[in-house]
């Protein structure tokens, strides 16, 4: 790892293990800002802290192992996106969302609506794709916002625009892939720390007269539990360098895709092993597995994935798939003269 | 806690190249061959191939050049080997000599063992076998009841092998051998050498379920060994033996065993398939590709001389569960006659009855899931 990913890392570590569930959002956001996380991915002489995807994952990745109850991802990846499209973003939150319907007219003017939008009660820009276009509206300027929350209990708000001006731009990167990748590092980072804890649990919770995870039944559903969480890990990573090489939409649908197989898994695991404990409101379990359950239906589900990377692939014929999954990651040499 | 933290695959060679040069090999000298066969690549035991193989220099890549090999890079090995299986090609009659055999050699070999035998393990000429299961030790290997006795000049041994991979066409097998007490039962073991023609050794072959022949047992009645063809110390064969373990348990081969047949499931349901089969096709594509992720972050590692255990027994178990499931989800999709005659059928109805070898070969699910356990802190 690099040097200054491992600073990055530890910024993140410090501010998301410190954050409270129950602190108001306004303070929570007013750290992280601070820290100058939202501008992660933004150039350096725009202003921006000058990452690549792979600090992203890694800090998106430190953010869903503490279950951080806040739109790190979506500030980043918006402040990303806004300004390879060319929007400009105020200083403020900038949120994204993949559930947008309307259209903009010929003078700039967004009608329609989008839902599950990420803290969009909040002031902020939201940044969503409509057909080939990615646009940036201002929540100030909806006609109505409905107050909606995710399994989790995060925001997730219904915006209704009646002619809002709207900054309109060719996109680049979807809004759906950009949080697709988010999602599949916030579900990497929180199925390992689930894994972590069910692991702990398990070495503490005597039955039968000794510790849980000695028995076989538990140490083989643990095992691939912990198959999956790696399997999800790796994939977000690999996607991120892909991310940092270029055209990523195969390879960010795949790690998605992976992540929600395994999001799947690793919430009934948890559960399992933690028995009656882990269902209560105290207990810290539900924290992750709520999100765990939410991320997975956002920003593309198993379905979603599998017909986009099936259609390429068919349409490609079926001797074309084996060099298309070299040509893709044969960069060894490219990889390593940059 | 991460539990994979991937590692670039960084080959010292323009890889792209190197896969066009295996490419144009494979077009000229791999056997036209079914579907049956694609399917079964590693276990395809194809001595004209294996020699064409080995002229190109894709045996024993990576040995010393001292001693026949082509100090080639583990990656560049790696990049080989995954074109080989993607086409299916038979790779089976060298593959133990090429994985495990020269490998163990180079390690804990003496300096007489290696050049006798490497240079030939590298032409495609010598072939070796594994001796570790018996009839009474499988999963449980610490067990085996094989016994060396020490004679005057060597070594006289006694017992029984079985599950032999490639015995019939092997010029040694690497055996595994009780030669001590001990107070542990890892303890006192020795591997050896067999002379597969020494007098005492009878091979008998047993068909699989698909009326293969690929495994047999392997008697050993007073075979005379010199403890010239001892391999490392005595007493020290069960570190020798799970020392490699991490090579053989990440490799592409782990992964990729029902590929044919998902390839000729493509070419059945053509360009443009129904939501089900275009989703399925997706969903497998992009957990091999996760699969490969891994396997290759897993490859760099071993180059970098680490010893990612947990990581390749995390690789194995994944990928057996893959290429396992693979078939019985592509039966699923449509009312396919298995008794048809096309090269999908065949695929199908082959894997369909061979993938249950595929999490019991190299180490089973559940003693690899054991050691994922173990190397996750529960006791």
């Amino acid at each position: 790892m690099s040097e200054s990913r491992s600073l990055l890392l530890e910024t993140a570590e410090r501010l998301f293990a410190g954050l409270s569930d129950t602190a108001p959002f306004t303070s929570s956001w007013r750290e992280v800002a601070t820290a100058g996380l939202p501008s992660l991915l933004v150039a350096e002489n725009r202003d921006g802290f000058g990452g690549d995807w792979g600090d992203a994952f890694a800090v998106l990745r430190c953010a869903g192992s503490h279950a951080a109850p806040l739109p790190v991802g979506e500030a980043i990846v918006a402040a990303r996106l806004a300004a390879d499209a060319g929007l400009e973003l105020d200083a403020g939150l900038a949120t994204i969302a993949s559930r947008a319907a309307g259209e903009v007219d010929a003078k700039g003017r967004f009608a329609g609506h989008i839902a599950s939008v990420p803290w969009g009660r909040e002031p902020a820009q939201v940044v969503f794709d409509l057909g080939e276009q990615i646009v940036c509206a201002k929540t100030a300027d909806a006609r109505s916002i409905e107050r909606r929350s995710s399994p989790a209990g995060e925001a997730r708000d219904t915006l209704i625009f009646e002619g809002a001006a709207v900054q309109c731009a060719e996109r680049r990167m979807s809004v759906l892939e950009a949080g697709a990748f988010v999602r599949g590092a916030q579900i990497a980072g929180a199925l390992d720390a689930t894994l972590a804890l069910s692991i702990q649990h398990a070495n503490q919770r005597i039955q039968f007269g000794k510790p849980i995870g000695t028995f076989q039944a538990v140490q083989q559903s643990l095992a691939v539990f912990t198959e999956e969480a790696a399997a999800v890990n790796c994939a977000g990573q690999a996607a991120a360098e892909a991310t940092d090489r270029g055209d990523a939409g195969f390879e960010i649908a795949a790690a998605k895709l992976r992540a929600n197989m395994a999001a799947a898994v690793g919430v009934a695991t948890a559960h399992q092993v933690h028995g009656a404990i882990g269902f209560t409101q105290e207990h810290t379990l539900h924290r992750f597995t709520r999100r765990l359950i939410t991320w997975r239906s956002e920003f593309g589900s198993e379905r979603f994935w599998a017909e986009q990377i099936g259609r390429g692939v068919c349409g490609r014929g079926a001797d074309a798939l084996w060099p298309f999954l070299t040509a893709r990651g044969d960069t060894g040499l490219r990889g390593r003269s940059k | 806690m991460q539990t994979f933290s991937i590692r670039p695959f960084e080959p010292p060679v323009d890889a792209a190249a190197l896969r066009a040069e295996v490419r144009a090999f494979l077009a000229a000298h791999q056997p036209k061959g079914d579907a049956t066969s694609r399917s079964n690549s590693w276990a395809v035991a194809d001595k004209a191939f294996t020699r064409a193989l080995a002229k190109a220099g894709y045996v024993g890549m990576v040995w010393p050049k001292r001693y026949g090999g082509g100090e080639r890079h583990p990656l560049e090995r790696y990049i080989v080997l995954e074109e080989l299986l993607a086409a299916g090609a038979p790779v089976g009659m060298h593959w133990i000599a090429d994985r495990q055999g020269g490998p163990l050699l180079l390690r804990y070999g003496s300096e007489a063992q290696r050049q006798d035998l490497l240079p030939r393990m590298a032409a495609g000429e010598l072939y070796t076998c594994i001796g570790m299961s018996e009839p009474g030790s499988g999963s449980d290997l610490a067990s085996v009841r094989t016994r060396g006795e020490r004679t005057p000049d060597g070594w006289r041994i006694n017992g029984q092998k079985v599950w032999t991979t490639n015995a019939h066409n092997a010029h040694y097998m690497i055996a595994l051998v009780r030669t001590g007490a001990g107070s542990q039962r890892q303890e006192g073991l020795t591997q050896f050498l067999i002379d597969m023609k020494a007098p005492g050794v009878t091979v008998r072959p047993i068909i699989d379920l698909v009326c293969g022949h690929d495994f047999n047992e392997v008697f050993l009645e007073d075979v005379l060994v010199p403890d010239s063809l001892r391999v490392g110390e005595e007493g020290a064969g069960w570190k020798q033996v799970t020392a490699e373990l991490s090579l053989e348990r990440s490799g592409p081969e782990r992964y990729l065993s029902s590929y044919a047949l998902l390839i000729e499931f493509i070419r059945v349901v053509g360009t443009k398939p129904d939501p089900a089969a275009t989703a399925l096709i997706g969903q497998l594509t992009a957990e091999l590709w996760t699969l490969r992720q891994m396997s290759r972050s897993t490859a760099a590692k071993l180059a970098a001389d680490e010893d990612p255990a947990l990581e390749a027994a995390i690789v194995k178990d994944l990928g057996n569960s893959f290429e396992q499931a693979l078939p019985r989800l592509v039966q699923a999709m449509n009312d396919f006659d298995l008794s048809a005659d096309t090269d999908f059928a065949r695929a199908l109805a082959f894997l369909l009855q061979v993938s249950p070898s595929f999490s019991l070969r190299g180490g089973t699910r559940e003693i690899l899931r054991g050691i994922i356990a173990r190397g996750l802190g529960l006791r």
